[in-house]
């Protein structure tokens, strides 16, 4: 029993010890040097991963700033109490994505009036009072700009503005969801001959997208264009379409238009998306005003900043890749 | 006398018939939806056939069901010894995403057969591994399987997306080894016949040989088991490898299919592959099922779900649905004097 014990406690011993050898920026932060703290809402998702890439090299780039994230793992109350701990640690910028805009909302603003300047990122919360500025990207835009782009790509398939469209969508809680759905169909249902053919909840999932697309291409002999709300989705449709032999009757519209081997750019460039609409991570913006609000005492930023959607089309795609 | 000798033979005669009576409930069941499926299913556009009958169809729900089929053949052994795994889930996105990883990020010098093969091959050897270690905490250390497999559930989740860096990684859009791989791996054929043959190999494992009997045992009664002086602990180590050995491979081939390996796939697979054995008859306190039942359970999902698919039925609608008809086909396989107990 002892010598249970004492493995059991060398284990533990040898986790913590090893876990700790893991930790992001545990730099001393005690000099003259800044802290950031970035709050994430969920690092697992893909665009968020890239959103902390892209932190870190952007941060990195300055020797005085030591850059630090917390993963709440979609979970509010992780957030709340990771917020709270990065408020003791009271640094020089709290950037904070949050994971819902009323649950968020009180901790940012307990944040905020402690004196740190708080950046709420791409989703905003309920009380714009408790952030000093929103950096944002809007879903519903994005929407637009690919709904009128799917009429472009419609008028020149079939002569008119006149088509099939087949939705793949994220979860249907999703706020980005409704905005990318209603963006697109508020442009759609100008033109009567736009009819929906079919449409199925993919999760977000290139997985769920490929399955969920197999069904509706047996029930539907006629699409014209799959408009998946996110890549992934749109990758999911394409590969069932090729399975069956029909990815040449019809296109693949994505969003996201995240950089990499796997993300939507490499996809237009590829040919298996005609095209896709970036939802920017936000990023260069936020370290811009940030630095600017750390180093400079008469910087008053302004209440909203809005990062544009670029669409990446095959003519611009490999220009845009890195 | 002789009429005594009938009278005693009676109810054994009717135990009989019963007994293959519950035998062929799973099959009346898989029939039942089968029917309900050509019912409610739309005619194909054109010829107006039943567009569930389909040969595309059909092969469309075999291809479907493979990867959860895979994994519920592990399952039922799992359950039969009275186990349960809950890291199914996280086996299979860690399989997927480590073998799109040596595809996509490792470039040995050793030619493009031996790079594929290793591909499949590494990924298996650990989720194999992983499954070995449960067996040994959970016959070893008698930590219940509930509690090591959702360790593991969580761990191997992490793990997984600490290997990616929480991105997906994606195969065969372009012509290099991941390609031949995904060409090699995802097709129909290919997917359907793994499934049929690792279906007809466990099914054999499990009701033609003394292995199959001590995991049987063993869920059946435990300690009777050990006093018997059956090696526990080995069946157990067994079993658990074999599950992970199986998950690894609908890893594999959920990574080709899908062209990617995503540490965030493989989510609540487990209750799927839970929900198929027990639909397949299998008790979840173990001792009493079989690989048949469990394929039938499988189906009975797969066609389910097709067939509100193929209609187009809300998804919050379809998982309503599906939680009543779970429910039923379980209660349908009880036995009868429970039943009548209420």
């Amino acid at each position: 029993m002892k010598n249970g014990l004492t493995i059991a406690g060398v284990v533990l011993l040898a986790v913590l010890v090893s876990v700790t050898a893991f930790a992001e920026g545990e730099k001393d932060s005690s000099d003259d040097g800044y802290l950031v703290i970035f709050s994430q809402a969920n690092n697992a998702e893909p665009y968020r991963a890239a959103q902390n890439d892209s932190f870190k090299e952007l941060w990195g780039a300055y020797p005085d700033v030591t850059f630090e994230i917390t993963d709440a793992q979609q979970d509010n109350s992780r957030q709340i109490s990771q917020i709270e701990t990065a408020i003791i640690k009271q640094p020089n910028l709290l950037i904070v994505a949050p994971n819902e805009r009323g649950p968020l909302s009180e901790i940012m603003g307990k944040a905020k009036n402690s004196g740190i300047p708080v950046i709420c990122l791409e989703r905003d919360i309920v009380d714009a009072n408790n952030y000093t500025t929103w950096i944002m990207s809007d879903n519903y835009s994005i929407g637009k700009l690919a709904g009128e782009y799917m009429v472009e790509l419609l008028i020149k398939k079939n002569g008119e503005p006149k088509g099939k469209i087949v939705d793949l969508r994220g979860l249907l809680g999703v706020e980005g969801e409704q905005k990318r759905f209603n963006g697109a169909w508020d442009v759609f249902k100008q033109y009567s001959g736009i009819t929906q053919e079919a449409e199925a909840v993919a999760g977000w999932l290139q997985s769920d997208g490929r399955i969920r697309m197999t069904e509706i291409l047996r029930a539907h002999p006629e699409i014209d264009i799959v408009y998946g709300h996110n890549d992934p989705m749109a990758v999911g449709g394409y590969l069932a379409a090729k399975d069956l032999g029909r990815e040449n009757d019809m296109l693949f519209i994505g969003v996201d238009g995240l950089q990499g081997e796997a993300g939507g750019i490499k996809k237009v460039i590829d040919g298996v998306l005609s095209a896709t609409f970036t939802y920017p991570l936000c990023t260069d913006k936020a370290v811009e005003i940030g630095n600017k609000i750390m180093r400079d005492s008469d910087f008053v930023p302004e209440k909203v900043y809005e990062v544009q959607s670029m669409m990446v089309t095959p003519e611009n795609a490999a220009e845009l890749y890195k | 006398m002789l009429n005594n000798l009938e009278k005693n033979r009676l109810p054994l005669i009717f135990d009989m018939m019963a007994s293959r009576m519950k035998k062929f409930q799973s099959f009346t069941g898989l029939l039942l939806i089968i029917i309900m499926a050509i019912i409610l299913s739309p005619r194909q556009h054109g010829t107006g056939r039943v567009l569930f009958l389909t040969p595309e169809n059909i092969s469309d729900i075999f291809r479907q069901v493979s990867e959860n089929g895979i994994i519920a053949i592990g399952m039922t052994f799992i359950i039969l010894t009275s186990g349960i795994d809950l890291s199914v889930g996280s086996v299979l996105a860690l399989a997927a995403t480590f073998c799109a990883k040596l595809l996509t990020q490792w470039d040995p010098s050793i030619g493009q057969p031996v790079h594929i093969f290793l591909a499949i091959f590494l990924p298996l050897v650990v989720t194999t591994s992983f499954g070995t270690l449960y067996g040994l905490v959970i016959s070893k250390l008698k930590v219940q399987p509930f509690i090591v497999t959702l360790a593991g559930m969580i761990g191997l989740r992490g793990f997984a997306r600490f290997l990616t860096n929480n991105a997906n990684l994606d195969i065969g859009f372009g012509d290099d080894v991941s390609s031949v791989f995904a060409d090699l791996v995802s097709p129909k054929p290919v997917v359907i016949s793994t499934f049929i043959v690792i279906a007809v190999i466990m099914s054999v494992l499990l009701s033609r040989t003394v292995y199959g009997l001590r995991v049987k045992s063993i869920g059946d009664n435990l300690i009777g088991a050990r006093y018997a002086g059956l090696p526990v602990t080995k069946v157990l180590l067994i079993t658990y490898a074999l599950s992970g050995f199986l998950t690894g491979i609908a890893g594999i081939l959920h990574a080709a299919q899908n062209h990617q390996g995503s540490p965030n796939d493989g989510i609540s697979y487990e209750l799927d592959a839970i929900a198929a054995v027990v639909i397949g008859g299998t008790k979840m306190t173990g001792g009493k099922g079989s690989i048949i039942g469990t394929i039938i359970g499988v189906f009975i999902m797969g066609i389910l779900t097709n067939t509100f698919r193929l209609k187009g039925v809300d998804i919050n609608v379809e998982m309503m649905a599906k939680a009543v008809i779970i429910v039923i086909a379980v209660w349908l396989q009880m036995p009868r004097q429970h039943k009548s107990k209420g």
